[in-house]
């Protein structure tokens, strides 16, 4: 066991994952709290962001902190994914394909609308599909998205557009697709928009490929990782400055330097890249990060955005989300004093709110205040990715990579069922005892019947439970023994009982 | 991997003679695609391609390496021929035009580009994949350029045995 997971989640990591699971819940095509100021979904605050990486920090936390709790995880994580294969999350790309803007209006002529979000380019979306889709296989050995067509992209209106668009793929055949337009690339990356090769939106990619090697065994991710390098050294992925390179132009081959410089850029990237080029992103960060910190006198710290040229005329709105990005970057970069400087900071300044037992910061398009201190909250910052870096650990990204879970996981016993109502605050395996610690109670935000599984438990395997170090039944695989819990059952291979309300209670199911 | 890359191919060979996927159709073909005035990547993998065919003398037989030129300006026929029997005489080279060498890299999602060095000379950086081709010319199994020869003899016996209940 690590530390991590015998420590147990504070309220505010609870609040987190009850936010991701509230906007999981909502109703199709609702997304409240979730719109950004841009319009279209075109820009880094769309819903597929927000999807990712709620999904992304759900994972995470299972991994490193409740890694007994699958229960926890995996209905959310479900639904975020099915979330991210409606209609109002990718169509943007039947306007973005066609090209226009500042990167590609020069060749804006040999391109065509597309509706197809996978098809070519916009691994702005694409990537995330296939590696959540992979990661959810991965931690749940659910093959779900394994089936022939469970990844349908399908639109039709009953107003314009004529037949209905519907494009099938499965995880292996999106992560097939996905490789080659890696392979055709020459292995630089697969475009977002047109003719736009982004080192960010390539990194989801390479977590899936490497999803992919867990699942069914290979080295694509070996082989990408390597090659993309190599690819890469041709323009360096550092500027003069000393920041990552935004992107690199198709049809120049000359990369955009972030001279600004955006703290998105540099954070974003380098929390994902950690997973596979860990030195050079540690060896880079504290310079880095040390041009985009504002500090105050009692500790706390914010982000120094730098605002974007308008062009032609225009004003561009795009959802940045530097305070949130350089957040997550601090928290995979294991540094403490800069993350618990901008949590404080988002905890004084930035209006942190709780809704049905969900916790999250909502959206303010105003900049700052008179002080001049930082108030802007983009969606993706306030829902997500504040939460993401509570429950993220050091390096949390790189041990998902390169320290693979075993199969084992799934026949120890663990939360494998439990009602809405359920918070959980503590759920490991301890292989050496054979006991099962849980810290579980039930939310008086939500409504659910409080009841839990626990499982598997071999059938003629005898058992112990414990509630708050007292012994309360025993059992012998379905048999029960004796029992001071009147909800108690055993069948299917798993204990069920039902939580009651109060506080959070310990629980340890040992086989004895 | 799922893959199923759609194969096809029409080219001339360094004897001059026109071929396509069909031609070879009764053996394996084994595919790498470079340009001869490569200085490291193709010299090293032909190398290595043609070491793991000596390790596997019972299949060699059965497969025909190719190697298809990402350069058409200086590959001709001739250059092709000249540069493999040389040097790498399992091998059998394969031009064409610009279009026709655009079709094939397409085909196998090869990716190639040329880079000025300055004096008329340039490099042509390219994808270092080899191909494995059924007798039918379908693909079969593809690896990076890093194998080992070991490696790269145990995956043409890995290939080719698994797929003999279909031939």
């Amino acid at each position: 066991m690590t530390a991590w997971e015998t420590k147990a989640l504070d309220s505010l990591q609870i609040g987190h994952i009850r936010h991701y699971d509230n906007l999981s819940r909502q109703l199709p095509n609702d997304w409240s709290l979730m719109k950004g100021r841009g319009i279209g979904q075109d820009d880094f605050g769309g819903y597929r962001f927000q999807l990712a990486y709620m999904a992304y920090a759900l994972a995470l936390a299972h991994r490193h902190r409740l890694p007994a709790a699958p229960a926890v995880f995996q209905p959310i994580m479900k639904r975020l994914i099915d979330k991210l294969l409606l209609p109002e999350v990718w169509m943007y790309w039947h306007n973005v394909s066609r090209g226009g803007s500042v990167f590609n209006a020069h060749l804006a002529q040999n391109y065509k609308e597309e509706w197809n979000p996978v098809g070519r380019d916009n691994i702005m979306y694409s990537a995330y599909v296939q590696s959540l889709t992979l990661l959810y296989h991965y931690l749940f050995d659910d093959p779900v998205y394994e089936q022939e067509g469970s990844i349908t992209f399908r639109f039709w209106s009953y107003f314009w557009g004529g037949e209905a668009k519907e494009f099938k793929y499965d995880q292996k055949s999106l992560n097939d697709h996905l490789y080659w337009m890696m392979v055709k690339s020459g292995y630089i990356g697969v475009a977002c928009e047109p003719n736009c090769v982004f080192q960010i939106c390539n990194q989801p990619a390479i977590l899936g490929f490497r999803m992919h090697d867990l699942v069914y065994g290979g080295s694509i991710a070996e082989e990408v990782t390597r090659e993309y390098e190599a690819a890469w050294k041709e323009f360096g992925r550092v500027g003069e400055n000393g920041h990552y390179h935004i992107m690199l132009a198709e049809d120049t081959r000359v990369p955009r330097a972030n001279a600004a410089a955006y703290p998105w850029v540099d954070a974003w990237l380098g929390t994902l890249m950690n997973m596979w080029n860990r030195e050079f992103v540690r060896e880079n960060y504290p310079r880095q990060v040390r041009d985009y910190l504002i500090g105050s006198a009692d500790g706390l710290l914010s982000v120094r955005s730098t605002p974007r040229p308008s062009i032609k005329g225009e004003t561009v709105v795009n959802d940045d989300c530097d305070f949130g990005w350089v957040a997550a970057w601090a928290s995979e970069m294991g540094d403490e004093e800069t993350l618990s400087g901008l949590l404080r900071y988002a905890d004084r300044y930035l209006s942190p709110n709780w809704r049905d037992g969900g916790l999250y910061y909502p959206r303010n398009d105003v900049e700052g205040d008179e002080f001049g201190n930082r108030l802007l909250v983009e969606p993706q910052t306030g829902n997500v990715l504040l939460g993401y870096s509570r429950l993220n650990v050091a390096d949390g990204l790189w041990k998902l990579y390169n320290e693979p879970w075993t199969k084992e996981r799934f026949k120890q016993p663990a939360l494998r069922e439990a009602a809405d109502d359920i918070d959980v605050s503590v759920a490991f395996y301890d292989a050496a005892d054979r006991t099962l610690h849980l810290a579980m109670g039930r939310s008086r935000d939500r409504k659910g019947t409080g009841r839990v599984g626990l499982g598997p438990v071999p059938s003629e395997a005898r058992w112990a439970l414990g509630c708050d170090g007292v012994e309360v039944a025993l059992g012998r695989g379905e048999e029960i023994l004796s029992s001071a819990f009147d909800t108690l059952s055993a069948s299917d291979g798993m204990i069920r009982f039902d939580c009651t309300g109060g506080p959070s209670r310990s629980f340890r199911l040992a086989l004895l | 991997m799922l893959t199923d890359l759609p194969i096809t191919f029409a080219l001339t060979d360094h004897f001059g003679t026109q071929v396509d996927q069909s031609s070879y159709a009764g053996r394996w073909m084994l595919v790498f695609f470079g340009f001869t005035n490569c200085r490291a990547v193709c010299p090293r993998n032909l190398g290595k391609l043609s070491e793991a065919l000596a390790l596997v003398p019972d299949l060699a037989d059965d497969i025909q390496p190719l190697y298809f030129t990402v350069d058409p300006a200086r590959d001709t026929p001739a250059v092709m021929r000249a540069f493999l029997e040389e040097r790498f005489p399992r091998f059998t080279g394969l031009t064409g035009n610009e279009a026709e060498i655009g079709r094939a890299k397409d085909s196998f999602g090869v990716f190639a580009r040329r880079v000025e060095e300055g004096e008329g000379q340039y490099q042509m950086p390219h994808t270092a994949l080899t191909y494995l081709l059924d007798r039918r010319g379908r693909y079969r199994s593809h690896w990076p350029s890093v194998l080992e020869v070991e490696e790269i003899g145990e995956r043409i016996r890995q290939t080719l045995e698994a797929r003999l209940d279909e031939d």
